[in-house]
């Protein structure tokens, strides 16, 4: 295989993973906050702050949905840790496992 | 002191000097978004930055003492330098990696002077290529890879600084775009504060990775020069004063914070909201994992950079294309003329020769390094007026559209914005 084809396969999984982590994890934090908004009641402090209050049931939507993009940073800190050990994750099985590189 | 100690010892010192700069230059690539949206304040962020680049550099227990090896053959597979280069107790190793440092460190610093995010890692490699290419001959340089994997400076170097500034520019275009689309309806102020959260969450795991990768290399390249010289032996494990001074090193020039460079990643190529920013923080962060995972190596410099960008367009911000294209042109610059400086230290280092000649190439970093610093304070950027607004707004030439209305309602308040000093005027 020659250069270019390598280069272009490393940056095309580059592409991938970065389009699921890096644009995929804010969207679902987006969409989290989005869900509290729905049906959320405002109200005025006593500093005339308009604040919302939540439904329970946006609250337990949107707690799903940020626990997944929480999982997402902690993978990526064991991505961090593995590397400085000389070990990686591998993504072969669910949940990913630590390996010798 | 014999000679031989000498030169050690001046190599030691300026790898950690450039580990240094490369803390303060790549500040930005994790900060600068959260400076700008004002997420952090300015001396949070960097303080914050330099505590996790600390904690990334301990992390590193793998030794990455092959760090040459992508670009020059000066060291066996496992990391030992060359048997026949070391016949002279290791001198001509030593004078090769003082001439690369100095040749990045240079490098480096005059990209800080102009505010320009350039690759501190394309800058370490340039400067080691021109060294190792005027003292080994051309072949002493490692071109490309064999085909099974990528190596070499067009593998290493050439094709991912082209490759990934564009990967890191569609992924935060794409979460920009996607952010807007989920929050466009709702623009309540609590949210505001979340995209902040979400921002300071990647710009620190941004932090450790820099940490892990980059004091990895110094700490390498520090490793080998003990071995050339016959002060240390193993190739699987790395001196602890080498780890500790190494952290720490870089861990303090974050914290120095290149503002300069700051200012021009955060303010001067777009100016972005909590939303952008969390989407290009997000990119940055993904991008360069998922590379170091794959084995992909990129410049953390290039995805920052990229990202902010792609952040930008995502919601139509008016790019200053005339940044843009100054960071392209140091980027497709650093490289060759990193190499260029250190091809001409070696030559300065070996006409003088031995002990004296890294002592004068050490003297003209010092010297130019000087007469840097002087310059940088004619016109002084710190933190307190790293958010300054950018002054050649004229240049901005796409259509600002619906942005300019926008801009008004997601302004941070002025509560989260560090009071501006006056501007320093006298001169120093």
């Amino acid at each position: 295989m020659n250069t270019i084809e390598l280069v272009l396969q490393g940056a095309s999984n580059v592409l991938f993973a970065g389009l699921v982590f890096g644009a995929g994890l804010p969207f679902i934090y987006a969409v989290a906050l989005r869900v509290l908004t729905i049906g959320s009641v405002d109200y005025a402090e006593a500093d005339g702050t308009i604040r919302s209050r939540p439904r329970f049931s946006s609250r337990v939507v949107a707690g799903v949905l940020i626990a997944v993009v929480i999982g997402g940073i902690v993978l990526g800190l064991v991505l961090i840790v593995a590397s400085g050990f000389g070990m990686a994750v591998s993504f072969e099985s669910f949940p990913p496992s630590i390996v010798e590189k | 002191m014999d000679a031989a100690t000498l030169t050690l010892v001046l190599v030691i010192v300026t790898a950690l000097a450039f580990d240094f700069t490369n803390g303060f230059h790549d500040t930005a690539n994790a900060m600068a978004a959260s400076i700008s949206t004002g997420a952090l304040k300015p001396k949070v962020a960097v303080g914050l930055s330099a505590i996790l680049n600390l904690v990334g550099a301990f992390l590193s227990v793998e030794v990455a003492l092959t760090v040459t090896n992508a670009v020059i053959n000066l060291q066996t597979k496992d990391g030992a330098p060359d048997p026949a280069l070391i016949a002279d107790g290791g001198q001509a190793v030593l004078i090769i990696i003082l001439a690369g440092l100095v040749g990045g460190i240079l490098w480096n610093l005059f990209t800080w002077l102009l505010g320009l995010p350039s690759s501190s890692s394309h800058a370490l490699l340039g400067g080691l290529t021109g060294a190792g290419a005027a003292g080994l001959g051309w072949s002493g340089v490692k071109w490309n890879g064999d085909g099974t994997k990528l190596d070499g400076v067009v593998g290493k170097i050439l094709l991912p600084s082209l490759i990934s500034p564009v990967i890191a520019m569609l992924v935060a275009f794409t979460g920009c775009w996607l952010v807007h689309k989920v929050t466009n309806s709702v623009m309540h102020r609590l949210e505001e504060r979340y995209f902040r959260y979400g921002q300071v969450g990647s710009a620190s795991l941004v932090s450790v990775a820099h940490g892990t990768n980059d004091a990895q290399k110094t700490m390498g390249v520090m490793t080998l020069a003990l071995i050339a010289s016959g002060h240390w032996s193993s190739t699987t494990s790395v001196p602890t004063w080498v780890k500790v001074s190494a952290a720490t090193a870089i861990a303090l020039g974050t914290y120095l914070g290149g503002w300069r460079i700051i200012r021009t990643l955060g303010k001067g190529l777009v100016d972005i909201t909590p939303r952008q920013g969390m989407s290009s923080d997000g990119s940055t962060a993904a991008v360069l994992l998922a590379a170091s995972h794959l084995g992909f190596a990129l410049s953390t410099t290039h995805v920052a950079t990229g990202s902010v960008l792609g952040g930008g367009l995502g919601r139509g911000t008016p790019v200053r294309w005339s940044t843009a294209g100054r960071m392209v042109t140091a980027w497709a610059t650093t490289f060759p003329i990193a190499a260029l400086v250190g091809a001409l230290m070696w030559w300065v280092a070996d006409s003088v020769g031995g002990a004296a000649g890294a002592l004068v190439v050490f003297i003209i970093l010092v010297a130019v390094s000087w007469w840097i610093y002087r310059q940088s304070r004619v016109d002084h950027v710190g933190a307190h007026n790293v958010n300054e607004t950018w002054e050649d707004a004229a240049e901005v030439t796409s259509s600002p559209a619906e942005h300019g209305v926008l801009d008004a309602s997601e302004a941070p308040p002025s509560d989260d914005v560090e009071p501006a000093e006056p501007t320093e005027t006298k001169t120093h």
